[in-house]
């Protein structure tokens, strides 16, 4: 793994402008940087990556299963116990995930460790799948790159494949917070790829969800919605006003509820109790878990409930090193073995493992000047050379 | 991984600029969050996040059918 200046193509923003990519700056900063790229080889990507990516889902999805039933598991993760029964119907009727994405820590020789897994609504999928495969096959063409120069990424064609699968004929509604530029965006692509599909769809903002007599979902124009893929946390649902409609409501949701369990990040703990040891994991407890004391004073703090790098605290030696400002940490904290991240050039790279249907399919990379990449953090491409 | 895969988009990009050209800006709040700015009593500028408005089911004349029997406001 090696951290490569390069040049920047001169178009580049006006190339990003036309595929709908307007966020690729903010407040004159860049936020898409191609002034480098991050170059893997193929079996760092096949064997460190890829493989990995696929076992800790998988081991996601086992814990799910245990966690599904245990009542002592879902109250150390402080889902209210109004939705447990939501929870768990949605695993029994296995309700299709579409996807999610692991954040790794990954320096290029030892294995990759499982930092936190967005698995409920992640985001920056448009530039993943989309933008860095354009500057790929461009930096090719106008040899920035070498020519045998590829890319892991199947992200887009594994979008409209899964879309496929999960419509079943259905029309889709995409919800989110439209007013948000970021959300509509990432919905608008998602929108794409789903009439891609095949699949009829409409968009409407999460505030302009209704609901009939019968206690049906319904549009703006008073249609069932049957099938929603929605870029909204589910923790927010279970607290909106129609949050305890949810149950008896008709709607299949994507993702589904049972991914309330593993955006959670009281996950972590409980992977490191029934994997311990396991080379992709870092050691992790609850905070009010004794064993906690395991970790000795270094070690970062986050809250269960936690976006974007917010609220999270970095200790070294019993000292707070950096701490991110934020809304959350009202339903508890866990401790996670500090992994510092690797520098490349004074820049702390955190990678992005994408699952589409749980396979694992692409990678993305944000870094950051700070070792906690936030919402400051830039987006750079990355090729196996 | 295939270096003969398109990728094509068909409702995004030039011929949807209008509908997604909107100075998106990267994530600062998470989704479903805003953000909002403000200056505090000194003059320095602060950001925070709040949720959407009125979130899911926030906007209580979201009630439909036979409205009258629920009223405006009456949502839960």
């Amino acid at each position: 793994m090696q951290r490569i200046l390069c040049p920047e193509r001169d178009d580049w923003r006006v190339t990003a402008e036309q595929t709908g990519f307007d966020f690729h700056s903010i407040d004159g900063e860049r936020y898409w940087d191609e002034r480098a790229y991050y170059a893997f080889t193929l079996d760092q990507i096949e064997r460190q990556i890829e493989t990995p990516t696929g076992e800790i889902d998988a081991m996601c999805l086992e814990l799910v299963g245990h966690a599904i039933d245990d009542e002592n598991i879902l109250r150390r993760l402080k889902i209210p116990e109004s939705f447990w029964p939501l929870i768990s119907e949605s695993w029994y009727r296995d309700e299709a995930s579409l996807y999610g994405r692991l954040d790794l820590s990954f320096d290029g020789r030892g294995p990759a460790k499982l930092l936190e897994y967005n698995a409920d609504t992640p985001t920056s999928i448009f530039e993943a799948a989309v933008f860095q495969w354009t500057w790929l096959e461009q930096a090719i063409e106008r040899q920035i790159i070498p020519a045998r120069a590829d890319q892991f990424n199947s992200i887009h064609e594994r979008l409209i494949e899964t879309w496929v699968k999960l419509g079943e004929g259905r029309p889709l509604h995409l919800a989110g917070t439209t007013e948000s530029e970021e959300d509509a965006g990432t919905l608008a692509y998602l929108e794409d790829t789903a009439r891609q599909a095949g699949l009829a769809t409409t968009l409407i903002d999460i505030e302009d969800i209704g609901l009939r007599d019968d206690g049906v979902f319904v549009d703006l124009d008073d249609r069932p919605i049957e099938l929603a893929f929605k870029l909204y946390p589910w923790e927010w649902m279970f607290q909106d006003a129609f949050g305890a409609r949810l149950i008896k409501a008709p709607t299949r949701w994507i993702e589904p509820p049972w991914k309330a369990i593993l955006s959670n990040k009281g996950i972590l703990p409980l992977l490191w109790e029934m994997f311990p040891g396991h080379p992709n994991l870092l050691p992790a407890y609850f905070e009010d878990d004794p064993n906690a004391a395991r970790l000795g004073t270094s070690f970062v703090r986050k809250p269960l409930y936690s976006r974007e790098g917010a609220n999270i605290t970095l200790v070294g030696d019993g000292v707070t090193l950096v701490q991110q400002e934020g809304p959350y940490g009202a339903e508890g904290f866990i401790r996670q073995a500090l992994a510092a991240l690797p520098e490349f050039s004074g820049q702390y790279p955190v990678l992005g493992s994408w699952l589409v249907d749980h396979t694992p399919c692409g990678l993305s990379i944000r870094e950051d000047a700070n070792p906690i990449t936030g919402n400051t953090s830039r987006f750079l491409p990355h090729a196996i050379l | 991984m295939k270096r003969s895969r398109r990728v094509i988009l068909t409702m995004m990009g030039s011929a949807a600029v209008g509908a997604v050209s909107m100075g998106l800006v990267p994530r600062d709040c998470g989704p479903g969050g805003l953000p909002v700015l403000t200056r505090d009593p000194d003059g320095r500028r602060r950001e925070y996040c709040r949720a959407s408005y009125g979130g899911f089911g926030g906007a209580p004349f979201r009630f439909h059918g036979h409205a009258h029997a629920h009223g405006h406001g009456h949502g839960g």
